[in-house]
């Protein structure tokens, strides 16, 4: 056990005989009885679960992969229906009168004229939003979807700790925990008649819905991605309702009307679930800089073409400044008396306040106004001098952007976690639903929030965990409000992968090819080095090793790349600063695959983080001798080009073969394609060198054969041919052989395939993509080599050169043809395309 | 006075942008003293439509988007206006800043936004010991507002390209030295420390009187592109214009197009590009006066 806590706080759990309270019984004293080692048996079941369902929470924003999964506890919270309904009658009334509070502000301002409650706390609030007044409110009400929590005071009773009304986050962990419990100790719900809480997300849906008049509306879920901490959650919340998790660039807008953007055309979006704040909604509106938001979207919503939830606005009614005022809020717009009382909440702008705070400091909560972050206090223990002194600074600094709350609050509960019995503390958000007839449906259930082994906070922002909460039901109450009827599983609706997924796929595809390709070259090259060349063998290979390197994507990219000399392949392996290093394109197809990162399969992404880090972990020294730059340049290629491979094996295996992956092998075969074809254009000079026909047959042979093995073809070329390497065999190989991997053809063929199994019927976008696709292929097919090659150039560019040059640029428009076609939807309503690498 | 206002905002991006969207505040207001003759906004590359709405501090607010690939973008503002001198509010004028200071704190949730510091504006530093010095409490408001307009004159220099839109305020206090945004920027600073509600003003000066050769007088500072001044507002929620870069009371020379608490409320024109990584904007104005027929 742990020492008892410096503040005074209520148990929940046991009285203060240390005799388990009537409610807990049967539950605590089986906990108590079985084992240690039971306990932790069933604690490492329950930790399994959780992992295996991906709840996670993360704080740690290094690692998308090792996320910290969720926390919950065996021993549940329970509520008496005696505990329950006055608590939920004191939040439904708060978010009533919060609702109208804001309705009122944003709009006649009564409550500022009549001067219930100073202006500069309102119209001085960050989270006053200018551009809310005069905005059509979706069903008439800024709050549709609200968090309030709320705590024990000493005594036992319940208060209103912080008001989450705009973001009611927590809700998938409420879901989880329960889903989670059953699942590892079921017996226990048999024995108690507890609330259902998992038609939840189906009565936010329905919620959702009916913001719009629509009989099949598109509604999504914006969520600020994978970054954001509660990602898990958006991911859960969207699964269980059936609808899109989409970021702000997912979205476009078009004539004041919102559209998603997915591989198979532009969907309108009828109503936004928004996870996002204000302040990053819409970039033209808010703050500028935001790349999380929409633009143009406020506009859409005053033409009333699209339901934000909640409405613009709302988070000033969760600004900590406040909570001082709920009872007069609550006074002043229902007339009625507070249901449901405020912690203390003392604004450090208040200069007595101020005085008195840090007069006492030890005994407060400091917290600023909006957010998890606490500068003193929190966790039920004395500040260190260190904390406070630093708190007291920031205090001073700006008084007005904190607020304190007494540290005696919370309660203290029993956790099971690791099978050993701590002492814990804890509180509560519970969570309301407005339904059609404009009153408010406050969840039988809550995330009930523990501090854990990590950290005595139980925000879950500062390490805190959760356990299931449970409301017994009323025997003597009439019907359930709750219909478990309605617990239906949502078949999650086909609406195609969003265009940004499939983006992200394309170029993690295109830049794992590259970076393949350029390791196979520079990795030859170190082994024909180390191979005893003769000066005329090594004369002849040298001209055409730079002249095949991969293309970059833009041609003013000013870039060092040589192939020639150890240190150059060293730059060319390792250098960051290089656009076109093998380090540099395996970066940017990790960047890609870490913005998509929900739609890899664990082990994919696995390989991917572990290639990253081999290459962070080499570093680039240019002063280094040349025998050790050739060595790592050596053992790095190697590395990218065995685990390269194994990305796409792995992934292949592993994970949905849908339109998302796709687009990443349609990117890979386009790469591929077009550096075969970039090659074989780079080398018609070579193939029309005038020369001593005696001398010519030899030196030829030597360079083409080097060139083969650049492109790690020499093989293919002897298995295909058996004889020694000759200009036309070898332009056909690269060009048109049907088997060869990366021959032209090949990459065309595959890239067509993948885009006719994309879409099950054809669309005027498929059509124009596989058109183009089709038409070089038969330019391909048509052309004849060995006319080409016996026509020497008189003057200027021979035509083998012209023609071979014209094929790529056909090759390389396809990029933009499949970008406007699936990507960014310009095919829809635009003709001009642009190709990627010549403009 | 008639004139004809056409004022250029042009954006170059380094690769096409696929998506763009505009907000412009380039509709001036229909006042007393400001006849509005004539006034379109032409976009290019052209939308379908556009469409318009009222912002929170009363401007007319017009809404662009383009989501084909294009590689310029320009809007241009049209404009025939014809000015007259409005009537000066001698009362509220006249009246000492104690009064009117009074009167207009009673009607505090409606000026709250105009007497709050907003981060482009902070309040108190240098801007305190002036508006302690130079808005008294027993001196008239006309007398005062004149005056602060004239020290801010005289001791700040006009100096164009010392400062960005981004410029801190404190910056321009130190060096003394800015363009009519930081003109405006100072003066709503000392205003607001001394308990007055004023609001920054984009629009446009005539800047070269018609006839050069007949008078003496040198060119109004700001023209060529917008330009900035403020408003004082008066007991009677009446507002008066002052141009602290040119040292007058605003009159039959000025345009107001925009109004807000600062320069980023006023934006004539705000844009988001995606696709593109960067993009240059250059702004133009002319006007001309317009000789009216006898």
């Amino acid at each position: 056990m742990n020492p008892v806590p410096a503040f005074l706080t209520y148990d929940e759990v046991l009285s203060s005989a240390g005799e388990s309270r009537e409610v807990y019984r049967n539950l605590f004293e089986r906990l108590r009885a079985s084992s240690r080692s039971q306990l932790q048996a069933i604690d490492n079941q329950l930790e399994a679960a959780l992992r295996e369902m991906g709840v996670s929470f993360d704080v740690d924003r290094d690692r998308p992969w090792g996320k910290r999964p969720w926390f919950c506890d065996l021993l549940p919270q329970i509520f008496t229906p005696g505990d329950w309904h006055p608590l939920a009658e004191g939040v439904r009334q708060r978010i009533q009168a919060f609702e109208l509070f804001l309705r009122d502000v944003y709009s006649e301002k009564h409550i500022l004229r009549d001067g219930i409650i100073p202006v500069p706390v309102v119209l001085g609030s960050r989270f006053f939003q200018r551009p809310a007044p005069g905005l059509p409110l979706s069903g008439g009400s800024f709050l549709h979807l609200s968090g309030v929590a709320v705590c024990r005071l000493p005594n036992g009773s319940m208060a209103v700790k912080h008001h989450y009304m705009s973001h009611a986050s927590g809700m998938s962990y409420m879901i989880q925990n329960r889903r989670v419990l059953t699942r590892v100790i079921p017996q226990s719900f048999q024995e108690t008649g507890i609330h259902s809480i998992s038609d939840v997300p189906t009565d936010i849906l329905e919620m959702l819905r009916s913001h719009s008049s629509e009989t099949d509306p598109l509604v999504v879920l914006l969520t600020p991605g994978p970054l954001s901490p509660a990602y898990s959650e958006h991911g859960f919340l969207s699964r269980r309702m059936g609808i899109p998790l989409v970021q702000g660039g997912d979205l476009l807008v078009m004539n004041d009307e919102v559209y998603l953007k997915t591989v198979r055309g532009l969907n309108k979006v009828d109503v936004i679930y928004s996870r996002v704040s204000d302040q990053w909604l819409d970039p033209l509106v808010f703050q500028r800089d935001s790349t999380l938001g929409v633009p143009g979207l406020v506009h859409c919503i005053r033409k009333k073409n699209v339901a934000v939830v909640n409405a613009i606005g709302a988070q000033l009614s969760d600004d900590r400044a406040l909570l001082p005022y709920a009872a007069h809020i609550i006074r002043y717009y229902l007339g009625q008396n507070p249901l449901l009382p405020t912690l203390e909440t003392l604004w450090l702008g208040d200069v007595d306040r101020r005085e008195h705070v840090l007069a006492n400091l030890q005994d407060f909560t400091i917290r600023p106004l909006y957010g998890e972050r606490i500068l003193s206090g929190g966790d039920g223990n004395t500040p260190s001098e260190k904390t406070l002194s630093s708190a007291k600074e920031a205090i001073l600094k700006a008084p007005e952007q904190y607020v304190a709350q007494p540290q005696s609050c919370d309660a203290m509960t029993v956790t099971f976690q690791n099978g050993e019995r701590r002492r814990r503390r804890q509180d509560h958000i519970l969570f309301g639903i407005r339904n059609d007839s404009g009153g408010v449906l406050v969840c039988p259930g809550a995330l009930t929030r523990v501090s854990t082994v990590a950290s005595d906070f139980t925000a879950s922002e500062l390490g805190g965990g959760g356990t299931d909460t449970w409301v017994q039901v009323d025997l003597e109450a009439r019907a359930e409000e709750w219909d478990p009827a309605r617990q239906t599983e949502l078949h999650m609706p086909s609406h195609g992968v969003t265009s940004r997924v499939a983006d992200a796929f394309y170029w993690i595809g295109r830049y794992l090819e590259r970076a393949y390709d350029l390791a196979g070259m520079v990795g030859v090259i170190e082994s024909l080095e180390l191979e005893e060349l003769n000066p005329t063998e090594r004369m002849n290979y040298r001209p055409v090793w730079n002249k095949i390197l991969p293309m970059l994507e833009s041609a003013a990219v000013p870039s060092r790349r040589t192939i020639s000399s150890p240190e150059g392949r060293h730059r060319l392996t390792l250098d960051t600063s290089e656009p076109g290093s093998v380090v540099s394109t395996i970066l940017r197809a990790v960047e890609n695959a870490e913005s998509v990162v929900e739609t890899l399969s664990i082990d994919a992404w696995g390989v991917l983080s572990h290639l990253r880090e081999q290459f962070e972990d080499a570093c680039f020294d240019p002063t280094a001798p040349p025998e050790a730059q050739a060595a790592s340049s050596r053992s790095l290629c190697k590395l990218a080009r065995e685990t390269i491979p194994r990305f796409f094996g792995t992934a292949e295996s592993s994970m949905l073969s849908d339109d998302g992956w796709n687009f990443c092998k349609i990117g890979q075969f386009i790469e591929r394609g077009a550096i075969t074809a970039n090659a074989a254009a780079s080398i018609t000079g070579t193939l029309l060198l005038s020369q001593p026909p005696k001398r010519r047959g030899h030196d030829l042979e030597i360079r083409l054969s080097a060139f083969l093995r650049l492109l790690n073809c020499r093989d293919l070329y002897r298995r295909v041919y058996q004889i020694r390497v000759d200009p036309e065999a070898m332009l056909n190989l690269l060009w048109k052989n049907p088997v060869v991997p990366r021959s032209v053809l090949r990459c065309l063929q595959g890239c067509a395939t993948l885009v006719r199994e994309s879409e099950s019927n054809l669309s005027p976008a498929t059509e124009r993509a596989l058109g183009a696709m089709e038409s070089l292929h038969q330019s391909i097919l048509s052309t004849d080599w060995s006319v080409l090659l016996s026509d020497a150039p008189t003057s200027g560019k021979s035509r083998l050169q012209s023609h071979s040059e014209a094929l790529l640029d056909r090759l390389l428009a396809l990029h933009t043809v499949i970008s406007d076609s699936f990507l960014n939807h310009q095919v829809l309503m635009n003709h001009e395309t642009r190709p990627l690498f010549r403009p | 006075m008639l004139f004809e206002v056409v004022h250029v905002t042009s954006y170059k991006y380094s690769e096409p942008s696929m998506e763009a969207y505009l907000e412009v505040r380039l509709t001036p207001p229909r006042r007393p003293g400001q006849e509005i003759l004539s006034h379109r906004i032409e976009f290019t590359p052209s939308a379908p439509a556009v469409s318009e709405y009222d912002d929170y501090f009363g401007n007319r607010t017009t809404v662009y988007s383009m989501t084909l690939r294009h590689q310029h973008m320009k809007v241009v503002n049209y404009l025939t206006v014809n000015t007259s001198k409005p009537a000066a509010p001698a009362a509220a004028l006249s009246m000492s800043v104690a009064e009117a200071r009074q009167i207009l704190r009673s009607a505090r949730t409606a000026v709250f936004d105009y007497i709050e510091p907003v981060p482009a504006v902070p309040l108190g530093g240098p801007s305190a010991q002036w508006a302690r010095e130079i808005i008294r409490p027993g001196d008239s408001l006309g007398d005062c507002l004149e005056r602060l307009n004239e020290s801010i004159h005289q001791n700040f220099k006009y100096c164009s390209g010392s400062t960005d839109n981004d410029t801190p305020l404190e910056t321009v206090w130190k060096s003394r030295e800015g363009v009519c945004q930081d003109f405006a920027h100072v003066m709503l600073g000392v205003l607001r420390t001394a308990g007055l509600p004023c609001r920054y003003v984009c629009g446009y000066i005539e800047s070269e009187p018609p006839d050069p050769e007949g008078s003496a007088t040198r060119g109004l500072v700001g023209a060529l592109s917008t330009h900035a001044w403020i408003e004082a507002l008066l007991p009677g929620m009446e507002w008066v214009a002052l141009d602290p870069t040119n040292n007058q009371w605003c009159g039959e020379q000025h345009i107001a197009v925009s109004t807000g608490r600062d320069h980023l409320d006023a934006a004539p024109v705000r844009g988001t590009f995606k696709g593109s990584a960067s993009q240059i904007m250059k702004a133009h104005v002319t006007m001309r006066r317009i000789p009216e027929k006898p």
